[in-house]
């Protein structure tokens, strides 16, 4: 029998040693799968670590994947916090991507500067998050509706628009003029001008490019920690958040907060959005967008990162990691889906751990015999 | 001929792709009725539609009795892709959410079902058995009842008697009794002396069973043979679906033929170059829907009578309280 | 009734606990804890909240395992892993926070959880329905067995849980407070069926705190203090006076408010024809009207569930009003916006603490400026001053004495005691008119309740008026100047709290008006 007891005090060193403790275990167990597949494991991590850390250019490679799981993974910590479950992150960043082109591409095209076009784009993610997001944030502070499920359906509906404008229509943001489109629909070019900028840090041998994305990414991070830490606001969402009732006593407007908070995580997850047209993909990328699950994975990293904006920075670096060295590494010896596999087995490790931060767990066997 | 009209072409055909989503939310239904949320079950899908195609590559035997290997041990990861989720969320009291979410990922198409296919070398040829049409093609020439009824395979069939099964369990057995007050208010149920962790197990696992013979009628019966996410977000549809059903086996079966037909929709206008709006909308729609039900059922009395299982997404702890 | 407590000597004991011991994380919840109840016998558990009551019945049921001693059922020693094995032992208890599925039928719940040889593997209603209409005469226990639970009223709802176990054959049933949700004439029906299940051999155990009804229905009372079990006497032998006297440890004496000289001043809350909806949505407060001066305490009794609850909650705008106005100083108030009552300097002490007074989680210095949050005492602009915040916290902790280790606990650590410091200590910090207090010193233990108090009678001596909602008539004679009497959502009497007798408040709680 296991028996859990909840701690009345945590220490402050197990908030640190459990997750690192899961990660260790997480490694463990995933040797063992390795092993029982026929792959070596030594091999395997250090050609891991090499393509996602050391080896020329890959740091760079890690933080282009990490930046969206780092945008979704604050969306989610934002509104988890509230308790507030907004699992719409990923159709969240469809829309931002999707109105973060339209900005682009209109301005580019009228010739605005690039400074302008690019702070048209950002804008423009923010608010196409934020619509989407308001649908389920509206629907739970008016009727109460559960915004878990909606959120969720809206991703989906959001996945339906983006293939409409891109493969099925002659939206404005698809390209209709370039040969290759002609064989595979496509999203429209941005203008050069919409092309965000990357700086090179000089600190590895390749250069080390910071795109303008990871740098909003952090500057959300600490907006939002300050927000959450030091504001008026803040103290409202961790009350709420702890229990509505005791909001309500204190005058608080729940409603409103609600609203904010949906508003606020959607902005976010739309910037990743946009950050992916200016940083990475230049158009609109249907397809690879919905094959990057960046809104789930963001909840986990948010979970991961027990919902600290700074935490989940770092934790989508590592995830990006892991999965800028499945891209690289994807071959015969190194099959596709081990990335999800090591993934999955790193959150459900780290879900099991935080029950050590919480409980204390005793190992209990019933002493006697039960009565007849 | 008839048979050959939309109507019948769409139900028909509605019947087919729906039977997956069928399975996959008769599941989703028995661990939400006991008071789990498990977003997983897209990868449990997938789980399940690797390994059952695995059976049949691999088992040399009749058609029959690799067909039924393939669908039983594809029930049974889906129990064990379910198993990690029970374990977590119900002895470990994580987040459903987060764990189900994490399941997905684990096992889903950039997942375990991903690494096994390729490890295994599944993508590469085409079922050697699958599911055919159960009655002689004389029946499936009657008009309307042939295509409907008559040329679907065992698969089909199976699934109807999953339903009266599970429709029965919930509303006329002591057990299916029990399960519903766990879900509904797990403190009460404990006092009657009703396991609560033994049932949420329990339907957990079996959810999980169903989840994997979906994903197995992917890839023995709809499109025989292995494609990396070969489910095609089916699992996300099956979870709409049990909402769309206000938690009833019964509805599920009307619903799941409903979204199926949604989704041949499309192609079968195209066909008969008839167009009425773009294939997405159709697509969406079962999410939109489903957005519209839940909101309408919202509201104080309809939640108390079509409502989500009271305790559902919530871990049961008794020395707490 | 009082006739019924004739019997006092104990046949063979049905149930024996044995030195039990149960600990929770940072309580010592049971401490060697003896007990015996014979068959036959009502036997009364008496203590005051916290004495370890319900601990203990959760022992005897199976929800919860002891750490030491043991269990004599009918000279069996027997050890219950789950409740199942409680109830086939033929214990059965009726929980004080029910355990009913609402969606579900009457019937449903009484058969839920049956299993053995009589429980087929179907469910058939028609059988279920009429066994349970038959158990319900024979007990006097009228209900509709096919009628859901949330249609119910909370009384019937209580026959529903003695239903089960009766249903169950239960020869030794548990209540848990019973009478704390029924008004006085649905109490006494319910001692009525008591006695009649003793007649037939049953063993009775009633959990209460409340001395009459020990003195009432039960054969015998065992008396538990701060988790021992104190002394088992006749009731026969027992007075209030020496019962209470050993729940509390020493001689407790019912103090009268203290007459200061003071004259109430300026009017300061008008209520005038208030009405509100309950949960249900029928109305739990029609038409209340009263008034609290500057340094008066008005206090309104009755029953628990005349709409005492809600009328705090309609005046502090937790609840919406239906028709009816408040006023706070002749200034007309803003209705169901708890903002807009804070706003008019109403404090509020609410009935449950950890759920609604305090966000359990965060730290005292949180909850300190859980409502002073958007003032200059707490922050600048958007800004928090944390420094302050904290400075605050602790200054609170000091002039209240609360033990805490210091401004970062989290409130959910602190005793019923100290938490209570903390809410009234906030409250007064925010310099309100008057204060709108519900049972503010329910399960607290005594030293507490005598702090509690003391900080209420110096706030009326500062002028402040109050609103004191209670269903403890010791605590409501002991700081009232006027009572107030709610019955079915009506005030139906108010009495002089100087001159008022046990008596006559008693009958108008029970919806007598002169």
């Amino acid at each position: 029998m296991l028996a859990l007891e909840r701690r009345l005090k945590q220490p402050r060193w197990l908030s640190f040693a459990v997750p690192i403790a899961a990660i260790a275990f997480s490694f463990a167990l995933m040797a063992l799968v390795l092993v029982a597949t026929g792959h070596s494991p030594g091999t395997t991590y250090r050609r891991i670590w090499e393509s996602a850390f050391t080896a020329n250019g890959a740091l760079t490679q890690t933080i282009v994947s990490a930046t969206p799981l780092a945008f979704t993974g604050l969306a989610a910590a934002v509104a988890f916090r509230m308790n507030l479950f907004n699992i719409g992150g990923e159709g969240q960043l469809y829309f931002g991507s999707i109105f973060a082109a339209y900005a682009g591409i209109f301005l580019g095209r009228q010739g605005w500067p690039t400074a302008t076009v690019i702070g048209a784009m950002v804008l423009a993610g923010m608010a196409g998050g934020t619509v989407l997001a308001l649908v389920p944030g509206v629907l739970r502070a008016v009727f109460s509706t559960n915004e878990i499920i909606t959120s969720l359906m809206l991703n989906y509906a959001a996945g339906y628009l983006l293939n409409y404008l891109i493969f099925d229509s002659h939206s404005y943001i698809r390209d209709a003029t370039s040969p290759s489109a002609a064989v595979f629909p496509q999203g429209q070019m941005l203008p050069d001008s919409g092309s965000w900028p990357a700086w090179n840090l000089h600190l590895t041998s390749g250069g080390l490019f910071l795109p303008l994305g990871f740098v909003l990414a952090i500057a959300a991070a600490a907006v939002l920690w300050v927000l959450y830490n030091r504001t008026r606001f803040g103290f409202e969402v961790q009350v709420i958040g702890d229990s509505t009732r005791a909001a309500r006593y204190a005058g608080m407007r729940t409603r409103r907060k609600i609203l904010a908070v949906m508003a606020i995580s959607g902005a976010v997850a739309g910037l990743g959005g946009a950050s992916q047209d200016g940083d990475f993909r230049h158009l609109v990328d249907a397809r690879g967008l919905q094959q990057s699950y960046y809104g789930y994975t963001g909840i986990v990293v948010a979970a991961l990162a027990r919902y600290n904006p700074f935490a989940v920075v770092l934790v989508a670096v590592l995830i990006g990691g892991l999965d800028n060295a499945g891209y690289t590494l994807q071959g015969a010896d190194f099959p596709s889906g081990l990335v999800g596999v090591m993934k999955g087995i790193i959150l459900f490790s780290a879900l099991g751990a935080e029950v050590l931060i919480r409980y204390r767990v005793r190992f209990g066997r019933p002493h006697a015999e039960p009565a007849a | 001929m008839i048979n050959n009209s939309l109507l019948v072409v769409v139900i028909a055909s509605g019947v087919a792709y729906g039977t997956p989503l069928l399975y996959a939310a008769l599941g989703e239904l028995l661990a939400e009725r006991s008071g789990v949320l498990n977003l997983g079950v897209e990868g449990m899908m997938l789980v399940g539609a690797v390994t059952g195609f695995w059976t049949v590559q691999r088992v040399h035997t009749n058609s029959g009795i690799a067909l039924a290997l393939a669908i039983l041990v594809a029930a049974i990861f889906g129990a064990l892709m379910a198993s990690i989720h029970a374990f977590l969320v119900i002895t470990l009291r994580a987040s459903q959410i987060v764990s189900g979410l994490a399941l997905t990922i684990f096992a889903g198409a950039a997942g375990l079902s991903s690494y096994l296919g390729n490890d295994l070398n599944l993508g590469d040829n085409p079922a050697r058995h699958s599911f055919g049409a159960l009655f002689p093609a004389s029946w499936q020439h009657w008009s309307v009842v042939g295509p409907i009824l008559f040329s679907q395979n065992v698969l089909v069939y199976l699934s109807w008697l999953c339903v009266i099964a599970i429709w029965f369990y919930l509303s006329r057995t002591r057990q299916g009794l029990n399960l519903r007050a766990v879900g509904e208010s797990p403190a009460a149920a404990d006092a009657m002396g009703i396991n609560v962790t033994r049932y949420r197990y329990v339907h957990v696992l079996v959810g999980g069973a169903f989840a994997g013979v979906g994903g197995a009628t992917f890839t023995l019966a709809i499109t025989p043979q292995w494609v990396d996410g070969i489910t095609g977000g089916a699992g996300w549809i099956a979870i709409a679906l049990v909402i769309f059903a206000f938690w009833r086996p019964e509805l599920c079966l009307v619903g799941a033929y409903f979204f199926g037909a949604l989704q041949a929709l499309p192609s079968q206008l195209q066909a008969r170059e008839i167009h009425v709006g773009p294939t997405e909308l159709y697509n969406a729609l079962p999410y939109l829907m489903t957005i519209v039900v839940l909101t309408l059922v919202s509201s104080g009395g309809a939640r108390r009578r079509l409502g989500a299982p009271g305790a559902l997404g919530l871990p049961y702890v008794r020395e707490e309280t | 009734m009082e006739s019924a407590v004739a019997t006092a000597a104990p046949q063979r004991a049905a149930v024996a606990l044995r030195g039990i011991t149960k600990r929770f994380p940072g309580v010592l919840a049971n401490d060697h804890v003896d007990f015996e109840a014979a068959e036959g016998e009502v036997h009364a558990l008496l203590g005051e909240n916290g004495a370890g009551k319900s601990t203990l019945s959760n022992i005897l049921t199976g929800l919860y395992r002891p750490d030491e001693g043991e269990i004599l059922l009918y000279g069996e020693p027997r050890e219950f892993h789950s409740p199942r094995e409680a109830i086939d032992a033929g214990i059965g208890m009726v929980h004080q926070h029910f355990r009913l599925v609402e969606p579900f039928t009457v019937a449903e719940n009484v058969v839920l959880g049956e299993h053995g040889s009589d429980a087929s593997f179907l469910v058939h209603p028609r059988v279920i329905e009429r066994r349970v209409a038959e158990i319900g005469a024979r007990y006097g226990l009228d209900i509709d067995p096919r009628a859901k639970i949330w249609q119910l009223s909370v009384g019937e709802q209580q026959r529903v849980e003695i239903l089960k176990a009766l249903y169950r054959e239960a020869k030794i049933l548990i209540l848990d407070e019973p009478t704390a949700v029924l008004t006085p004439q649905e109490a006494d029906a319910l001692f009525v069926t008591l006695r009649a299940m003793a007649l037939e051999g049953r063993t009775v155990i009633f959990i209460s705190h409340k001395l009459h009804e020990v003195k009432a229905v039960a054969d015998r009372v065992t008396v538990l203090r701060g988790g021992r079990s104190v002394a088992t006497v006749p009731t026969a032998d027992a007075t209030p006076h020496s019962l209470a006297a050993l729940m509390v440890g020493r001689d407790v004496e019912i103090n009268r408010r203290v007459e200061d000289g003071r004259s109430p001043g300026e009017r300061v809350l008008s209520v005038s024809n208030l009405s509100a909806a309950g949960d249900r949505g029928a109305l739990a407060v029609k038409d209340v009207s009263l008034d609290v001066r500057a340094g008066e305490v008005l206090a309104v009794a009755g029953v628990a569930g005349n709409g005492q609850r809600e009328l705090a909650e309609a005046i502090t705008g937790m609840r919406s009003v239906t028709r009816g106005e408040v006023r706070v100083l002749g200034e007309p108030l803003h209705t169901g916006d708890p903002r807009a009552a804070i706003r008019a300097g109403i404090a509020h002490v609410p009935e449950d603490r950890l759920g609604t007074a305090v966000a359990p989680s965060l730290s005292i210095a949180s909850n300190v400026v859980l409502k002073s949050y958007r003032t200059s005492l707490a922050s600048r602009g958007p800004l928090l001053l944390l420094e302050k915040i904290r400075e605050g916290a602790a200054s609170l902790i000091h002039l209240y004495d609360v033990k805490a280790p210091g401004p970062a606990t989290p409130a959910r650590q602190l005793s019923g005691g100290n938490l209570q410091k903390v809410v009234l200590g906030r409250e007064f910090a925010g310099e309100p008119k008057v204060l709108i207090a519900a049972s503010p010193t329910r399960g607290l233990d005594v030293g507490a309740i005598e702090s509690v108090h003391a900080y209420l009678r110096e706030a009326a001596a500062r002028g402040l008026a109050i609103l004191l909602i209670s269903e403890d008539l010791d605590e409501i004679l002991a700081l009232a100047d006027r009572i107030a009497v709610m019955y079915e959502g009506q005030i139906v009497g108010e009495v002089d709290a100087g001159t008022a007798t046990v008596e006559e408040i008693g009958l108008l709680m029970a919806g007598h008006a002169e």
